[in-house]
């Protein structure tokens, strides 16, 4: 009799501690951020876990973007890759050309293959152009999108007594007086994303043939041909010998710590940087990027979206691409989209999110967040909003190795961006090979 | 005498079987496939894949970046090799005459051995850091130093930050190739000739040759292949694509960018180049070196 209660316990303790990892269909999510923002992505996934009791997401944190898309796609080749993974805005013409191999899912096909409302419209415009296909067709499902702001340190400005620029001439005219203080008048934290990418986008030049890659495929970068870009960089190399634009390497951080300690009065970073500096004893705004009226013709246009999508990787079951289409939803929900806007300073990504923060007059109480949306939603741009363009993270690289010679005087301007465009075109020709 | 010899043909091949599975697996399966992705192109996920013939390594060498990677490599591994093995030398004979404190003296000469190149990479950036860096600091006092901006500052930043660990392999390699040494020997010299260094040049070092012909093998292969992870957390290869390693590159190349029919032909151009050095090291060098 005892040893048949013993038996009866033992079989219900072992029914109940195995049968929720039965029930449960698990996700795994692996992702590119770390410390503050990885963090972020915990708590996203906790906070859908204990929202219904059916699915598990597990996220799993892999370092870096490039660490993660190679460790996604190290994965994919040895046939144990995960659900869904995070890849940067870099990334993007690579995981869109892998659709036709079956690699990825597209966003808007998962949800005509298993009958799933993906409600694609719900995304906005800038967001959604940037991962879709030539078609316009949603393939990455935006997450965490950026884009390229500018800092200003108040108190600086305030003991030189001057106003935020909103255009490099208005930059160029208090720039002396802010370095007469004793202060570095501007720093930025990314020559490919910032001062190239997104310097087309902003004055709403083509960055490489084929329509940006939308068209065609792209065979070269523009650079050398476009003369408002080489002017650009000549005015840079302007700035840097007056000591008005300081240089420290490579280094996200090495560029941006100078304002971080108060030592310098603009910073271009990302408006997901947010988060991570709010809490510094320094008084800063947030300003969009500013653009030369004298190219523009006096009007801004919107940037280009960067940090990362999110991609569903093919060879799972129907039932888990159900559960992936639900935390899907449960991530594109006004709710959350304005929480990790909230949290991080990544700009909202879907429409609801942006009517949810119109209701509750987020921006009234957190106007530094306004920025990034209102940059992107500039209206007018007749270039597409983004390029599809191979081996870009190496062409980004090819970048790093000639823009750094334009400011110790080794390269002259022209052929910096010579040199560049011709190591772009084999990259190029490259990639093309393999489509 | 008894001959203990397998009875059967194939025993020897079941001892030899871990080793070989694990070699092969870890070794052979690679260096095939690296030969494989040299010659095909290929897209990240391994699709569109066609033999290329020698168009990757075409791609290579009229990469203006390789030529540049390469002379750097060598400078490297020539300063490191300098610098660590003639430090590592004289820590050697200084801490052989010590008398009291002697394996205090060791251990601390040798843990810097036991550090990580990466680790090692992060332990430099304290000091070359523009904010709160010492020899930063002491160095743009001197010459306004600056490794993101000048090419040979940064090669200064690298060549510290390279030979420091290698030290102490040296030294400890060092120090008990003194100690083989025979006793008899330096006393007959002492005898014979008054001036410690000439002692030193003419009895001591000769005897040490072996010792110094395994370490600069090792220091070339470290310069070759480990300081990868030191480049990685200090330079990034700044100024501007400078203080890349052939190593360095291949990464950049085949797990950054994802070319790996690029990054597998500069493996094999890396394989021919250490396969000519150790050639050259093998044949010319070693027939000089008397071993006792």
């Amino acid at each position: 009799m005892k040893f048949i209660r013993t038996k009866a316990v033992a079989l219900f303790l072992l029914f109940f501690s195995i049968s929720p990892s039965f029930a449960k269909t698990e996700i795994h999510w692996w992702y590119g951020n770390s410390g503050f923002l990885g963090d972020v992505i915990i708590e996203i996934a906790k906070r859908f876990n204990e929202s219904q009791d059916d699915i598990v997401v597990i996220p799993t944190g892999k370092g870096s973007y490039e660490d993660n898309l190679s460790a996604t796609i190290a994965a994919y080749r040895a046939g144990d890759h995960p659900h869904y993974t995070q890849v940067y805005d870099a990334g993007a013409a690579i995981m869109v050309a892998q659709v036709k191999n079956g690699v990825v899912i597209g966003f808007e096909e998962m949800g005509e293959k298993y009958g799933i409302d993906v409600n694609a419209d719900n995304y906005i415009p800038q967001v959604k152009n940037f991962y879709a296909d030539a078609d316009g067709k949603m393939i990455g499902v935006p997450f965490n999108s950026s884009t390229c702001i500018m800092y200003a340190n108040m108190d600086i400005l305030k003991k030189v007594g001057v106003d935020v620029p909103t255009t490099y001439e208005e930059f160029e005219e208090i720039a002396q007086k802010i370095k007469d203080a004793g202060y570095i008048p501007l720093v930025q934290s990314h020559d490919p994303w910032i001062w190239t990418e997104n310097f087309f986008s902003r004055h709403n030049l083509l960055m490489t043939d084929g329509n940006n890659g939308f068209d065609d495929v792209p065979t070269k970068t523009l650079f050398s041909e476009t003369p408002e870009f080489i002017t650009h960089w000549t005015k840079v190399k302007e700035w840097h010998d007056k000591g008005w634009y300081a240089y420290k390497g490579r280094g996200w951080g090495d560029n941006q710590a100078p304002f971080n300690a108060g030592e310098a009065a603009f910073w271009f970073g990302s408006s997901g940087s947010f988060g991570g500096i709010k809490d510094l004893p320094i008084n800063f705004t947030t300003n969009q990027i500013p653009y030369w009226s004298s190219i523009t013709g006096g009007k801004a246009y919107p940037t280009f979206i960067g940090g990362a999508a999110n991609w569903i990787l093919n060879g799972h079951t129907e039932e888990e691409y159900a559960a992936l289409a639900k935390f899907i939803k449960f991530m594109g929900s006004p709710e959350m989209d304005l929480y990790y806007h909230n949290t991080t300073g990544y700009t909202v990504v879907t429409k609801g999110g942006g009517q949810l923060a119109e209701t509750i007059n987020f921006y009234r109480t957190s106007p530094y967040h306004k920025t990034a949306p209102e940059q992107l939603n500039l209206e007018g741009a007749t270039i597409p909003g983004g390029y599809r363009a191979g081996n870009w993270p190496q062409i980004r690289e090819v970048i790093y190795e000639n823009f750094p010679k334009i400011l110790t005087g080794e390269l002259s301007v022209e052929e910096a961006m010579k040199r560049t465009d011709e190591g772009a075109s084999k990259l190029l020709a490259q990639f093309a090979k393999t489509l | 005498m008894k001959k203990v010899q397998f009875k059967s043909k194939y025993t020897q091949y079941i001892f030899l079987a871990p080793t070989l599975i694990i070699i092969s697996i870890f070794l052979y399966l690679p260096i095939v496939q690296t030969f494989r992705d040299a010659f095909t192109t290929q897209d990240a996920f391994g699709f569109g894949r066609f033999f290329a013939g020698w168009d990757n390594f075409k791609f290579v060498l009229s990469d203006p970046s390789y030529l540049v990677a390469l002379k750097f490599t060598f400078i490297y591994i020539f300063v490191i090799t300098v610098i660590s093995c003639s430090l590592g030398l004289l820590l050697a004979v200084q801490a052989n005459k010590v008398i009291h404190g002697k394996s205090a003296y060791k251990t601390l000469l040798i843990w810097p051995y036991a550090i990580a190149p990466a680790v090692v990479g992060v332990t430099a950036q304290y000091f070359f850091s523009e904010r709160f860096g010492i020899l930063y600091a002491l160095f743009n006092s001197l010459w306004g130093f600056d490794w993101t901006a000048n090419i040979f500052d940064a090669y200064i930043y690298l060549f510290i930050a390279g030979s420091w660990k290698q030290i102490s392999a040296n030294f400890i390699f060092f120090l008990a190739g003194l100690q083989t040494i025979q006793k008899s020997v330096i006393e007959a010299s002492l005898i014979d000739c008054r001036s410690s260094l000439r002692r030193f040049w003419t009895i001591t070092f000769p005897l040490l040759m072996p010792t110094t012909f395994f370490l600069v093998i090792i220091n070339i292969t470290y310069g070759f292949f480990d300081t990868f992870g030191i480049i990685d957390t200090t330079t990034i290869g700044a100024p501007s694509g400078e203080t890349k390693t052939l190593v360095y590159k291949a990464y950049i190349d085949g797990f950054r960018g994802l070319d790996l029919g690029a990054a597998g032909a500069q493996s094999i151009i890396m394989m021919l180049l250490v396969l000519i050095i150790t050639i050259i090291q093998f044949r010319y060098i070693e027939g000089r070196i008397h071993y006792n």
